[in-house]
């Protein structure tokens, strides 16, 4: 299968057609992706600075990290789940979305940067555990995992900009509150005007 | 509120901002979301030590140390950076059902963090450590988890403020 009919057969599945038919679907997954981005970076940082010794000095490394590590996973979790469904409702477009692109890039480079930690000094955390900063290395490391992260949550935004929703829902009726909302909305028989632009 | 949107998107400021929007608007709303980012980081940890699931070999006092000044100075880059989405894009922001239920409950996190730390700083050590174990303070730090979070999402909906029906004053495209 190559990847244009990959890319297709995404956007025809099931959760794919639902959050697209969805007045309020891709909006929440939207504030859930947000939600566990911030608590990814808002994590890391914590890590990155106290290996650079600008924060949390007097902690030990590896009780830091024990203690902030598993929520940035977690979030992860949430964070990678929310944009897979968004990405499976227009797959093609954001497939060639450049800045989708830089994106993907910078979360490989990021993976990267934790491994290259993990095999310098990661295995020398011993040493240095109670050092108010990592050696150089993990200075750099901390500071590539900073720019990087800031560089994805730029690239992130840069997606809303440059990359239309596929099959935008109609405009809620102009009566509909949001108690209707909570069930299936209606279908509009009202204008069917597209909705803005969503950024 | 519709009249003061618009003769805000003719001042200076603002025209400059429209004027660059294809960097300005993409610039500003990135450093909100790194901010947005600290002051999570910042709640989450004050919350995991209050609720004992992170930093327990630290006091709650000693947390609050750590990230009370990052919790609030992030919140004044909010404030910034949020100051200028709006005066780039008033009509955009204030003509939103959105935006106003997200400024009253930026009011409540923001008026909970700056109490709590003030509590914290003028009470002795023992009434910051006793605190962690009454089961109120653990119920409320996860109120106050759950209002962040909450401000997340309504800051997202500002974009989508079709979604509150008859409740959004945005004018419909």
């Amino acid at each position: 299968m190559d990847i244009t009919a990959a890319l297709d057969w995404l956007q025809s599945t099931g959760p794919a057609v639902q959050i697209r038919d969805s007045l309020f679907a891709f909006p929440l997954l939207e504030g859930a992706h947000v939600i566990g981005l911030a608590l990814v970076f808002g994590t890391i940082a914590i890590v990155d600075l106290r290996l650079l010794g600008l924060a949390s000095t007097h902690r030990p490394f590896q009780r830091l990290a024990a203690d902030t590590l598993k929520w940035t996973w977690a979030a992860f979790a949430v964070t990678a789940l929310t944009g897979v469904l968004m990405f499976i409702t227009n797959a093609t477009v954001y497939f060639h979305n450049a800045y989708f692109r830089a994106k993907v890039v910078l979360l490989v480079v990021a993976a990267l940067n934790v491994l290259v930690f993990e095999l310098t000094a990661g295995r020398t955390v011993k040493q240095w555990d109670q050092a108010p900063a990592a050696p150089l290395l993990g200075r750099v490391i901390a500071t590539v995992s900073l720019v990087v992260w800031v560089g994805v949550i730029v690239t992130g935004r840069m997606i809303g900009f440059t990359a239309t929703r596929a099959a935008a829902p109609e405009s809620a009726p102009v009566d509909t509150n949001f108690e209707d909302l909570l069930g299936l909305p209606a279908p509009s028989g009202d204008v069917p005007a597209p909705e803005p632009a969503p950024r | 509120m519709k009249q003061f949107a618009l003769w805000l998107s003719t001042t200076a400021p603002s025209v400059f901002i429209q004027e660059h929007h294809a960097w300005t608007i993409p610039a500003i709303q990135s450093v909100h979301i790194v901010g947005i980012a600290f002051v999570m980081g910042s709640v989450l940890m004050i919350d995991l030590r209050i609720l004992g699931w992170a930093w327990v070999d630290q006091t709650l006092r000693q947390t609050v140390g750590r990230f009370g000044p990052w919790l609030t100075g992030s919140l004044w880059l909010l404030l910034a950076t949020g100051i200028l989405m709006v005066i780039g894009e008033p009509t955009r922001e204030l003509i939103t059902f959105s935006f106003w239920l997200k400024m009253v409950l930026v009011a409540v996190g923001a008026l909970v963090a700056v109490l709590f730390q003030r509590a914290l700083r003028r009470h002795d050590q023992q009434w910051g450590d006793s605190l962690v174990a009454q089961p109120s303070i653990k119920a409320f730090a996860i109120v106050t988890f759950l209002v962040w979070a909450f401000v997340i999402v309504l800051g997202r909906l500002i974009a989508y403020d079709y979604v509150w029906g008859s409740w959004s004053p945005a004018p419909r495209q």
